[in-house]
C-alpha cells in the first residue's frame, strides 16, 4: 500500500468525525468484530479472517468515548509517521502519547488501539511506520529498489551484508527488481541462518535467506508474500522440529487468529520442510523428550481447523507418538556440513 | 409523720456531704484528671441554667489557672440575673439544697454537682469557694465559704460587699487537679457545649495560654420551658411525702388534683376506686403503707395521659444544625426528632444530627457525640445506651456502603434523664430510649443514604461529564488534524447534548 493510498485513508477517517461533530452529530466508527466469535477459517484462502459481525464504536457512549478518543489520536500519530516517513514501534507509541495529552492505561491498551485502527482501516501497522521492536533479517541474491525517502531508487542487493540485512520499513517498502535465487528458505533459528550464509549454501541452493527469529514480525511475513508473488518464488519453512516450530510455518502459510482482520500477510502454498517427526527418525537426531506444554500445544493444534489436513494430522500424531523433539541445530551431531550437504538437498528441489 | 420525719432525720444523720465525699468517684471526681474536667461542667451547667432562668442568651467566662503543686482554680462566671443574697450560703454549701427540684428540664440536678466540686476543693486544698453575685440594684457581694460535712450546712466564711458591673454569679473553686492532662477534654467540652446550647458565648482562658471565644452560633432564643406539676406516673414514696408536706388540702382527692398534672377530679375518682381508696380520706391519716400503695397504684394506673412535654427545650433544628455546622467542617446534614414519648411518667424528647464532613473520621459508622439535656457527655462512652444503638444499626444499609467522614449528635431532653451514676456521663438501657433512639438512626441513615446516592450520582455526572468534554476535546483536536483542518471545531454542542439528555432521564 503506497504512502499516498495509507494517509488518504486515515485523512477519510478524520474528514467523517469531522463531517459528524460540526453537524451536531455523535461521531462514530464501524469496523469488524474482532472478538474470538467472528474469527473464522476460510478454507478457500487457507487463512483466519474475520466473519460478518462488525462493532461499531460510539462517541455519545460514556463506554467508548475513551478508546474513541485514542483510536483518533493513533490515527493521527500515523498519519504524522507515514507522512515523514518516520517509523515508531508499538512501546515508543505509548511514550509518545503522553506528549500529546492521551492517556493509556498500559501498553497493552495502546497495542490493543493500533490494532483497532488496522481493522478500522485493513491496514497493518507497518503501512502507518509502525514496526515491533524485533527484527527478522533477509540474506539472498535479490535486488530491491528503495522507496523511503532519502533512499528513493536506490537499488541493493541484499548479499551486500554477510549478516543480512533487517526487515525494517525500508525494505519492506521498498520494490523486488530482480533476483537470481530461485527459493526462498525462511529458517527460524539465527545460528542456521549463519550457517547457511556462510557455508554458501545460499549459493548451492540459490536461495533467498529469511531469519525468522521465532514467529516472524508481521513485516517479514508481508515480505515474504510479496517476494512470493511479485518474483514467484516459491517458499520453504525450516524450524525446530517441534510443535512450536511446525506452528511457525503454519501462521505464515495460513495466518493467525491474531491478524485475522488484515490480509496480504498469508503464503498459502508455502511448505514446511521439517524438522519433521520423520525427519527426526530417519536422521536419528538428538532430541528432547516433551514436556507438558509442547503435549498440550499438540492436542490443540490437533483440534485446530488449520491442522485438518491428512499431512499436517499425520505430523502432529507422529509427534504425538515420539514424545520427543529435536532443535534444527541437532543435524551438527552429524558434523558441521550435514545439513546442507546431506539433509536439505533432501528437502530442496 | 412521725415515722416519716424519724426516718428523714435518720437520713440526714449520715450526712449527705460525708456520704457523696466518701463516694466521690460516683460524682465525677475520682481522679485530678476528671476533677478538672467535672468541675468545669458543673460551673459551666450551672452557669447556663442561670442564665436560661434569667431569660438570657448566655455569656460564660470561664477562667482555669494552674497555680503551684497542681492547686487548680476553676472561675465561672455567668450573665444570669444573680442569687438573692440570703440565699448564696445555703444554695452552695448545702447538699441537696436547692431550686431545681421543680419538674422541668435543668442541665443540673438538685444543685449536687457544683456543691461536690466545692467539697472537693475544701478537702484537697482546704480553701474555701468564693463566690461573687449581684442581684438586682446596687452594688455586688462576695462570699467565702466552707461547708461542714457533718452537720451539711454552710460555713460562712465572710460576706463583702464587692463592686460588679453586671448582673450575674461568678463561682470560684480552687482543688487538687491536674490541667495538663484535662485541657483537651475542657476545650471539647466547651466546644460541643455550645452545640447543645448555640445561643451561648463562651469566652475562655486556660492558663493565660489557651483563650479564646466559642459561639453564639444562633441568636434564636431556645424554647422557654414551663414547670409542671410531677406526672402520676413519675412517682415514688419520697415524692409523694414531699408533695404531701408541701400540700394544703385536706382530702387525698384534692391532693391528688392538685398536685399532679394529668389528675383532674374525674381521673383521681377513678383512681381512687381502682385501688379502692375512699376519696375524702383525710390526708393526715395516711400511714406510711398507705402512701407506698398510694404510689404503687399510681404508677401502674393506665388510665393517665401522656406527660405534659411543656417543661422539655429541645436544641430545635435550625439551632442544632447551626450549632454542628459552625463547630465541625460538614458538607451535609440532617436532623431528626423522635417524640415526645414516656419514660417512667417523664416525658422525653430525642433530637439528632447526623452529620457528613471533613472534620469527621472515616470509618462504617458515625462517630457519636452524646448529649443530655444539652450537656455533652463525654466519658464512660462505652456503657452508653446511644453506643449501644449505634452498633446495631446495620450503617451499610443506612448511607455507609462504603466508610463516611460522618458523626452522629443524639441529644435526649426530659425531666429526668436516667444517668447510670451520679458522675452522669453516660445514659441507663432503659427499653424506651433505646426503642426510640433506634428509630431516630434509621430516619437519619435514610436521610443519609439518599443524600449518597443522589449526592453521589450528581458528583459523578459532573465528573463524567467533564472526562467526557475533555475526551471529546481530544477527538476533535486530532480528528481535525487527521482531516486537514486548520483549527479544531467547538464540542461543548454536543457535550451539552449528550448530559442534558443523560439528566432528563
Amino acid at each position: 500500500m503506497s504512502k499516498e493510498s495509507t494517509v488518504k485513508t486515515l485523512t477519510s477517517i478524520g474528514r467523517d468525525v469531522m463531517d459528524a461533530i460540526l453537524e451536531g452529530e455523535f461521531p462514530s466508527l464501524h469496523f469488524p468484530d474482532r472478538s474470538t466469535d467472528n474469527i473464522v477459517y476460510d478454507g478457500v484462502t487457507n487463512q483466519f479472517v474475520l466473519g460478518d459481525s462488525s462493532t461499531t464504536r460510539d462517541s455519545s457512549n460514556l463506554r467508548h468515548v475513551r478508546s474513541f478518543a485514542q483510536l483518533i489520536w493513533v490515527a493521527y500519530f500515523a498519519k504524522k509517521l507515514t507522512s515523514a516517513q518516520r517509523t515508531s514501534s508499538l512501546r515508543d507509541l505509548y511514550y509518545s502519547s503522553e506528549a500529546y495529552g492521551v492517556k493509556f492505561s498500559n501498553q497493552a491498551e495502546s497495542d490493543r488501539i493500533v490494532t483497532d485502527l488496522e481493522t478500522l482501516t485493513g491496514l497493518a501497522r507497518e503501512n502507518f511506520g509502525i514496526f515491533p521492536e524485533e527484527r527478522s533479517s533477509i540474506f539472498g541474491d535479490v535486488r530491491m529498489r528503495y522507496t523511503v525517502s532519502g533512499y528513493e531508487n536506490q537499488e541493493v542487493c541484499l548479499t551486500a551484508s554477510p549478516d543480512g540485512f533487517p526487515i525494517g520499513r525500508a525494505l519492506m517498502t521498498a520494490k523486488p527488481v530482480d533476483a537470481s535465487a530461485e527459493i526462498i528458505l525462511a529458517i527460524e533459528s539465527g545460528g542456521m541462518f549463519s550457517r547457511l550464509i556462510e557455508t554458501g549454501a545460499w549459493k548451492r541452493y540459490q536461495a533467498v535467506l529469511i531469519h525468522l527469529g521465532g514467529q516472524p514480525p508481521r513485516a517479514t511475513r508481508s515480505l515474504m508474500r510479496r517476494l512470493r508473488e511479485e518474483l514467484e518464488l516459491p517458499i520453504f519453512i525450516f524450524t525446530d522440529g517441534d510443535p512450536w516450530g511446525m506452528h511457525i510455518a503454519r501462521v505464515i502459510i495460513g495466518g493467525s487468529a491474531n491478524s485475522a482482520h488484515l490480509r496480504g500477510l498469508a503464503v498459502p502454498d508455502a511448505e514446511w520442510i521439517g524438522v519433521t517427526p520423520s525427519d527426526i527418525v530417519n536422521h536419528s537426531l538428538p532430541t528432547e523428550p516433551m514436556n507438558n506444554a509442547d503435549l498440550k500445544r499438540l492436542d490443540e493444534l490437533l483440534h485446530d481447523v488449520r491442522y485438518a489436513g491428512p499431512v499436517w494430522q499425520d505430523y502432529i500424531k507422529a509427534f504425538r507418538e515420539l514424545r520427543s523433539k529435536a532443535e534444527q541445530q541437532a543435524f551438527s551431531r552429524h558434523g558441521m556440513d550435514y545439513v546442507v550437504d546431506t539433509y536439505l538437498k533432501e528437502k530442496l528441489p | 409523720m412521725s415515722s416519716q420525719e424519724r426516718s428523714v432525720q435518720k437520713f440526714s444523720g449520715i450526712s449527705p456531704a460525708e456520704f457523696f465525699y466518701r463516694n466521690r468517684q460516683m460524682a465525677g471526681f475520682g481522679n485530678p484528671t476528671q476533677a478538672v474536667y467535672s468541675t468545669v461542667r458543673e460551673l459551666i451547667e450551672n452557669g447556663l441554667d442561670a442564665c436560661e432562668d434569667a431569660g438570657k442568651a448566655p455569656e460564660i467566662r470561664i477562667k482555669i489557672v494552674d497555680e503551684d503543686s497542681d492547686n487548680v482554680t476553676v472561675t465561672v462566671k455567668d450573665n444570669g440575673t444573680g442569687l438573692p443574697y440570703d440565699e448564696v450560703a445555703q444554695a452552695f454549701g448545702r447538699i441537696l439544697y436547692g431550686s431545681k427540684y421543680e419538674r422541668r428540664q435543668k442541665r443540673g440536678t438538685f444543685g449536687l454537682g457544683v456543691t461536690m466540686a466545692i467539697l472537693y476543693g475544701q478537702i484537697t486544698t482546704d480553701s474555701p469557694v468564693l463566690i461573687c453575685t449581684r442581684f438586682g440594684e446596687g452594688l455586688g457581694r462576695a462570699y467565702r465559704l466552707l461547708i461542714d460535712i457533718e452537720k451539711n450546712a454552710p460555713i460562712l466564711l465572710s460576706e463583702t460587699t464587692k463592686r460588679q458591673h453586671s448582673l450575674g454569679t461568678s463561682v470560684s473553686i480552687c482543688f487538687k487537679g491536674d490541667l495538663k492532662r484535662a485541657q483537651e477534654r475542657v476545650l471539647e467540652y466547651l466546644r460541643l457545649t455550645t452545640v447543645g446550647t448555640p445561643n451561648a458565648r463562651i469566652i475562655f482562658n486556660i492558663d493565660d495560654e489557651i483563650q479564646g471565644c466559642i459561639g453564639p452560633w444562633t441568636s434564636e432564643a431556645p424554647k422557654t420551658s414551663i414547670p409542671v406539676k410531677p406526672h402520676p406516673r413519675a412517682v415514688d414514696v419520697e415524692l409523694i411525702q414531699r408533695l404531701l408536706n408541701e400540700c394544703e388540702s385536706t382530702t387525698i382527692r384534692d391532693f391528688l388534683v392538685t398536685s399532679f398534672q394529668q389528675l383532674g377530679t374525674r381521673t383521681a375518682s377513678k383512681l381512687l376506686a381502682f385501688m379502692n381508696i375512699d376519696p375524702k380520706t383525710p390526708l393526715d391519716v395516711l400511714t406510711r403503707q398507705d402512701i407506698s400503695r398510694l404510689c404503687q397504684g399510681m404508677r401502674h394506673y393506665d388510665g393517665f395521659c401522656s406527660p405534659d412535654s411543656k417543661c422539655l427545650s429541645p436544641i430545635g433544628e435550625a439551632s442544632f444544625t447551626a450549632g454542628v455546622r459552625s463547630t465541625f467542617n460538614t458538607s451535609f446534614l440532617s436532623y431528626g426528632r423522635q417524640g415526645v414519648f414516656e419514660w417512667q411518667g417523664n416525658p422525653v424528647i430525642l433530637e439528632g444530627v447526623l452529620a457528613v464532613g471533613d472534620s469527621f473520621s472515616v470509618s462504617d459508622t458515625p462517630t457519636l457525640y452524646r448529649m443530655a439535656n444539652r450537656v455533652p457527655l463525654l466519658y464512660d462512652a462505652s456503657e452508653d445506651i446511644f453506643t449501644k444503638v449505634v452498633r446495631q444499626t446495620s450503617w451499610r444499609r443506612y448511607g455507609f456502603s462504603k466508610p463516611q467522614p460522618a458523626a452522629l449528635f443524639l441529644n435526649v431532653s426530659s425531666t429526668r434523664i436516667p444517668y447510670r451514676a451520679t458522675g452522669k456521663q453516660s445514659l441507663a438501657h432503659i427499653m424506651e430510649i433505646e426503642r426510640e433512639t433506634s428509630l431516630l438512626l434509621k430516619v437519619l441513615g435514610r436521610f443519609l443514604s439518599k443524600k449518597v446516592s443522589s449526592g453521589g450520582a450528581a458528583a459523578r455526572n459532573v465528573k463524567k461529564r467533564r472526562e467526557y468534554s475533555e475526551l471529546i476535546g481530544i477527538v476533535a483536536k486530532y480528528g481535525s488534524e487527521l482531516a486537514d483542518f486548520d483549527s479544531p471545531p467547538p464540542t461543548e454542542h454536543i457535550v451539552q447534548r449528550l448530559f442534558e439528555v443523560s439528566e432528563d432521564e
